[in-house]
């Protein structure tokens, strides 16, 4: 089985390639020497990551905030947007399809860019304002996307049952719609959370001076060099986001 | 009960440049079970939900008792459907699915409960209320269905071909609840299918819809014994065709030459003249195969031989194809009594004749 | 009911929200582009068209060429190793695990894992701290065109994985014992049947790698050296040093454009010869 050994051989291949470096992180986040020798297990690197990076938590606070709102309102907007798309017709439904698909396939950079002209061209100051309104940008078409694909194997038949019995369209939307595609919001908002929480880019060229996000303090601490204070964040941020994705997937068998 | 007659005028609806409906007019009488019968493609759907208010005419009105409700949105009308899917509310148990009307309305607890569990009862689902619509079969399903639109208190039940879903014995079953439903509920039902059994089982009158129009509307014995042309004759039950030219007219007869069969007659129930070229129906289960000739003939039998081609046997009948002339096929059912004076067994390839009343052929075209 | 003032109501946040901060933004970098650069950065509103003349800079063609390159290697490299993975993966009894297993490392912040590479190959990294040890000369693994393009397989392979392993689960495997059974021998068998039934991820996976490395901007600036930077390092530094903007714009609607078109071009290519969905 000579193809079955080969796409094996790449499997394995392919876990050590993606996964030895994490594991180096991980390794020397316990080192207590900076070298590459051992030097004893510490926690060392934890504590000074713990207390005394103010500055690190400050960011990581901003990061969340800007994610919930930014999800939050990015949900709201993109969930009604693919009901109008899926099941109405109005003017100008194929342009909303083109400016709803183009984001997805842009490179980020192009976005950032513009965000950028944008709001230096008509004076709004770069801030937290500006990043939030950029992540909500950003996100929209992503939970547009997961929705709509909800709503193909919606059963419209019971939307037509709830007016048959008597609701108005709000009553149709919130008793009837909303309820049964409540597992396609939940997705569409914890894709935006974890895409704001993750993005550089974008966040990079519309951010201002005082303002600053996780990802962009990581930045920084990496252009500085090696730090093993790095180390132990990545080991807290790989740990957190498998913790995060594990108890997603048992909230989401509940919701199914 | 005049409050839940509905007036279908002179409606009409295109798709895509194909009509659908073609100037559609005719009445349902409040509190009866009225059927729409027809083939897929022949538009009672698109009518069924014209009624219901989801689709809306290009002309013509709709009128419910006295009020016009071509324009109304389906919320305001007082009419009711049963979905082919059901389309029970798969977030909520059947308790609130079937309160859900009343919940839009605000009412008050107590009272919700009351009607509730009144209408649990009336389709005997008392004990389910807390289930969910994935945890029941098909027939409860629809039970719940029927609950929830009938909650409402509306004028008119619509159904949309609720009983496909369901098995043979299942939908069998259903029909007569939906029947004696009716009978307890009181108010107008408009029923659409496919399935000819079904509207002839249950329903007060049948419309018979093909392409866009309705062919007939009449009761079932109506419809199956004079059906208005050959399609419909067709499509009803099954039947044998037999065309000829009139060559003698009495008062109450008619004699053709047909190509076949020879010399038809046949009972008046169109004037024709001699010359008129005319198309007879004759119901198989009014046809009688007989290896020996019968010792009673009277004037009225139409009697000729042929051979059987083909024999099916079900269990309660027996149906005989035989060949006349060896040109046409013609489909003989027979009920076969337990015990018969000169019980004969026919075989394949036998030799019999084939003998009906002309009373009871009905003269379907004239041209 | 298809009212339509509800399917404007509906539609409405949206689309506005996208006009006001997707198209208009995309509207101004195009005029900008042709506008003449402001003495102390941004723009005044005079026609130019200096923003484009960049082609005419050697060192920008450079770049251009190393954008180009470094992508296309990093995309037709993410692609190959994809290939047999998500066969794997799509074959195995434990599917849904292994792709677990190579969806963890993408949930990591994508710094970490630019990083990872940073502290393992990098100047003071784990290895070259070994090689000393060692009493080996250190070495710079990192600061080139090969580190940017290791880097940007190990950032895109998941992205190229999962299209593929759709893909792949929806092809019926019997077809290449059928080819086999027709006398085609095993390499046939799959360039034949296997890989025509995949395009569509094919093209997805290629998708999803190019245009990201094409647009890259952190992998080149922490692991490219000074002869390995790429278009998007290039936009940063008009807009925020140089502060050239019409240029920045000009680069950055080239960019657009090539983009466009290439998403273009592949979804005909796709639809013209018979696929499932990009």
């Amino acid at each position: 089985m000579n193809k079955k050994t080969f796409s094996l051989n790449m499997f394995i291949l392919t876990l050590v390639f993606l996964y030895l470096p994490l594991i180096v992180l991980i390794v020397q986040s316990f080192n207590s020497g900076m070298g590459g020798d051992w030097d004893g297990f510490s926690l060392k690197w934890y504590d000074e990551l713990f207390n005394h990076s103010a500055r690190l938590w400050t960011s990581f606070k901003y990061s969340i905030i800007i994610a919930l709102t930014s999800a939050g309102i990015s949900t709201a907007i993109g969930t009604l947007g693919a009901i109008s798309l899926k099941w109405y017709t109005f003017k100008h439904k194929k342009y909303l399809q083109i400016i709803s698909y183009l984001p997805l396939v842009l490179p980020d950079i192009i976005m950032g860019v513009s965000l950028l002209i944008l709001f230096t061209s008509i004076k709004f100051k770069l801030g937290l304002i500006t990043i939030f309104l950029a992540h909500t940008t950003f996100n929209i078409p992503f939970v547009l996307f997961i929705v709509l694909s909800r709503l193909h194997d919606f059963d419209y038949s019971i939307v037509e049952a709830a007016y048959d019995l008597g609701a108005t369209e709000k009553q149709a939307l919130t008793k009837v719609v909303l309820p049964n595609l409540m597992p396609g919001i939940i997705s569409g908002l914890l894709m935006s959370i974890t895409l704001s929480l993750d993005d550089f880019v974008i966040t990079f060229f519309v951010a201002g001076p005082g303002s600053s996000t996780l990802p962009l303090h990581i930045y920084s601490m990496i252009k500085f060099g090696v730090s093993p204070i790095i180390n132990a964040l990545s080991v807290i941020l790989i740990a957190g986001t498998i913790a995060l994705a594990m108890s997603t997937k048992k909230i989401q068998k509940y919701m199914v | 009960m005049k409050q839940g007659n509905i007036k279908i005028d002179s409606i009409s609806k295109s798709f895509d440049g194909v009509e659908v409906l073609k100037n559609i007019s005719f009445e349902i009488k409040g509190g009866e079970f009225f059927s729409i019968l027809g083939g897929s493609g022949c538009g009672k759907t698109t009518l069924l939900r014209m009624i219901a208010g989801f689709i809306e005419a290009d002309g013509g009105a709709i009128y419910l008792g006295n009020e016009e409700i071509t324009h109304l949105s389906p919320n305001k009308r007082d009419v009711n459907t049963i979905f082919q899917t059901y389309a029970l509310f798969p977030h909520l148990t059947i308790y609130e699915n079937i309160a859900f009307p009343l919940r839009l309305k605000k009412i008050k607890d107590a009272e919700i409960d009351r009607e509730v569990k009144k209408y649990l009862e009336m389709v005997k689902l008392s004990e389910h209320a807390n289930k969910y619509s994935s945890q029941l079969s098909g027939g409860q399903k629809q039970r719940v269905a029927i609950a929830r639109a009938l909650i409402n208190k509306p004028k008119v039940l619509l159904l949309d071909e609720p009983l496909s879903a369901l098995d043979a014995k299942l939908r069998q079953h259903m029909l007569i609840e939906l029947d004696n439903i009716h009978e307890e509920v009181g108010i107008t039902f408009v029923f659409v299918t496919h399935d000819q059994q079904e509207a002839l089982s249950v329903s007060d009158r049948i419309a018979v819809m093909k392409d866009g129009e309705v062919l007939q509307i009449g009761t079932p014995s109506e419809i199956y014994e004079s059906p208005a042309n050959a399609y419909i004759a067709d499509f009803i039950g099954e039947t044998n065709f037999i065309e000829g030219e009139v060559v003698e007219v009495e008062d109450e007869f008619g004699y053709m030459e047909s190509p076949n069969y020879g010399r038809i007659k046949f009972e008046l129930d169109k004037d024709v003249v001699v010359g008129n070229h005319v198309k007879l129906t004759i119901r198989p289960e009014k046809v009688k195969v007989s290896k020996s000739k019968p010792r009673y003939l009277d004037d009225n039998d139409n009697i000729f031989k042929g051979k059987i081609e083909e024999m099916i046997y079900s269990g309660f009948q027996s149906k005989f194809f035989v060949t006349v002339e060896d040109k046409l096929f013609s489909a003989f059912k027979q009920h076969v009594d337990f015990f018969e004076e000169d019980a004969e067994t026919i075989h394949w390839k036998d030799e019999v004749y084939v003998i009906w009343d002309s009373a009871d052929s009905f003269l379907l075209e004239v041209m | 009911m298809k009212n339509q003032r509800s399917g404007l109501v509906y539609s409405a946040p949206i689309t506005l929200w996208l006009t006001l901060l997707f198209v208009v933004p995309t509207l101004i970098v195009i005029v900008y582009s042709f506008l003449k650069k402001g003495t102390y950065g941004g723009v005044e509103w005079i026609f130019s068209a200096n923003g484009y003349n960049f082609f005419s800079s050697s060192y920008f063609l450079k770049v251009v060429w190393n954008t180009v390159e470094i992508s296309v290697a990093a995309t037709v490299i993410t692609v190959l190793i994809a290939i047999p993975v998500a066969l794997y993966i799509a074959t195995s009894k434990y599917k849904n695990f292994l792709l677990f297993l190579i969806i963890v490392p993408f949930w990591t912040n994508f710094l970490i894992r630019i990083y990872s590479w940073i502290a393992l190959l990098g100047n003071n990294g784990l290895l070259n701290k070994l090689f000393i040890k060692l009493g080996l000369e250190p070495h710079q693994f990192l600061y080139n065109k090969s580190a940017v393009i290791l880097v940007s397989v190990y950032a895109y392979l998941p992205y190229a994985i999962l299209p593929l392993y759709s893909a792949i689960e929806k092809f019926d495997f019997a077809m290449i014992d059928a080819a086999r059974d027709l006398g085609a021998s095993k390499m046939t068998a799959y360039s034949k049947t296997f890989l025509p039934n995949i395009k569509p991820g094919i093209i997805t996976a290629t998708l999803f790698t190019f245009i990201p490395a094409l647009g890259s901007y952190a992998i080149p600036k922490l692991v490219g050296g000074n002869n390995s930077q790429m278009l998007g390092n290039i936009i940063a530094r008009e807009l925020t040093i140089t502060r050239n903007w019409p240029k920045a714009a000009a680069i950055s609607t080239i960019l657009t454009i090539v983009t466009v078109a290439f998403i273009f071009t592949l979804s005909k290519y796709d639809k013209d010869h018979k696929g499932g969905d990009v």
